[in-house]
């Protein structure tokens, strides 16, 4: 599957302009407010939340550089779903006693609002589907698109994942001790070595291919879950497993993308990895810059798909030779991915 | 009246979230729907709401929201005619 174009509405959303060390004001990352004015009409975009403004203009941006009118299939992930309409609705419920409520926030608070708005203004019936699977959720609607492509129903899918933080769920999350409390910046971010992380939210579409293009940036060669590996072990199988399906080996890895994110526990996963299979790789992390939430691996592709193409690493402008590039994540060491990009 | 119309334009705007909008760029006459404000069905449902919320109003008859909603005139004179003791 060829990654021909990407969206992102992130909190860091260039890749040439990705910074060393990111300065932090809080423990959540906010994305940057998405600028849809130039995709939809305001009163169209008046009932519009956080997320779904993100996941459109997202969309949009990826179907602007492809240079494509309609996909012929949209899928997408996202794990809160619009937590934002959500609690504005549930809020009105408790509040106005069960009365009086209106219909704009409930309309917009399933799951499946953005792709929903998405197809609405590209004026398109075609498959829609949007996963709802925790840490899985963008990982899915990956495997379907690659589905649709091996079954001959799609050769354009816009692909993507969308997850916002609220204040709300925000304070929800922090009691389960799930965010550091004093981290300035993203080198204390990985050296306190104390338990927490940073929220994050964001969202990422990419229109993939089945055919290649001039265009591309990467081939997407496989994308595999696993859920609740028992050990170290069982995550090195499922590595070599995967690579040797595509014909490669360990060697052949040239850049590893890890989810490492800050929580010692979270990280010992990684380390462990580190001194064994991914020894001696090069290996970079990303959630310095986009935070930790469950459709987080979306951003390591965006990640990816830009190291494949402009064969550099973030943060650094050396040129290099980068053919392949392993994306390892998982969310709370329940949900494990892994996706093999490939550079043109 | 005018009290009451420039009020209503005000809560117009911050129920249907139409930041876009001024309260002096909406027509005292102008239509609220289709080839006025533009609103639609489920704006019909927030005004509703709002003459409960604001007004203590419950519109009686389903079949005089196109009456009532025509404008921010006809809402106000609505509001005048049926406001609680």
């Amino acid at each position: 599957m060829y990654i021909q174009a990407l969206g992102n509405i992130s909190p860091q959303t260039d890749f040439n302009q990705l910074p060393q060390k990111v300065d932090y004001t809080s423990n959540h990352l906010k994305a940057i407010d998405a600028d849809i004015t130039e995709f939809v009409n305001p009163n169209i975009a008046r009932r519009m939340g956080r997320i779904i403004k993100m996941g459109v203009a997202a969309a949009m941006a990826s179907m602007k550089e492809a240079g494509l009118e309609k996909p012929d299939a949209i899928t997408m992930g996202t794990a809160y779903g619009c937590l934002e309409d959500t609690g504005v609705f549930l809020k009105k419920l408790v509040e106005q006693n069960e009365t009086m409520l209106t219909p704009t926030n409930f309309i917009q608070s399933t799951h499946n609002t953005v792709s929903g708005q998405i197809a609405l203004l590209l004026k398109t019936h075609c498959y829609n589907n949007t996963f709802v699977h925790r840490g899985f959720s963008f990982e899915s609607a990956l495997q379907d698109a690659i589905m649709l492509m091996n079954e001959n129903d799609a050769a354009h899918v816009l692909v993507g994942a969308a997850d916002e933080i609220t204040d709300a769920s925000h304070k929800i999350l922090s009691r389960f001790d799930l965010y550091k409390n004093n981290v300035a910046n993203s080198e204390e971010l990985f050296s306190q070595h104390t338990k927490g992380t940073i929220a994050g939210e964001g969202s990422v579409f990419f229109m993939m291919n089945k055919k290649s293009s001039e265009k591309d940036y990467a081939i997407l060669k496989d994308v595999t879950t696993f859920y609740k590996p028992i050990g170290n072990h069982a995550i090195t199988d499922r590595i070599n497993k995967l690579l040797s399906s595509n014909g490669l080996s360990i060697n052949d890895i040239d850049v590893v993308i890890n989810g490492k994110n800050g929580d010692v526990q979270n990280d010992r996963v990684y380390e462990q990895l580190e001194e064994n299979i991914f020894s001696g790789k090069t290996s970079i992390t990303y959630k310095q810059w986009c935070g930790e939430f469950p459709t987080s691996s979306a951003y390591a592709l965006w990640l990816a798909a830009n190291i494949a193409k402009h064969q550099q690493l973030p943060a650094d402008k050396t040129n290099r030779s980068i053919k392949h590039i392993l994306v390892y994540n998982h969310y709370q060491n329940i949900h494990h991915s892994l996706q093999l990009v490939t550079a043109c | 009246m005018e009290k009451l119309m420039a009020d209503l334009k005000a809560q117009i705007i911050q129920q249907l979230n139409l930041k876009h909008l001024k309260p002096e760029d909406i027509g005292d006459d102008q239509p609220l729907f289709v080839e006025g404000l533009g609103l639609d069905s489920i704006d019909a449902l927030e005004l509703i709401v709002l003459l409960q919320q604001e007004y203590n109003i419950k519109l009686a008859n389903a079949e005089d929201g196109p009456k009532v909603f025509q404008s921010v005139r006809t809402m106000a004179e609505y509001i005048t005619a049926n406001k609680p003791a």
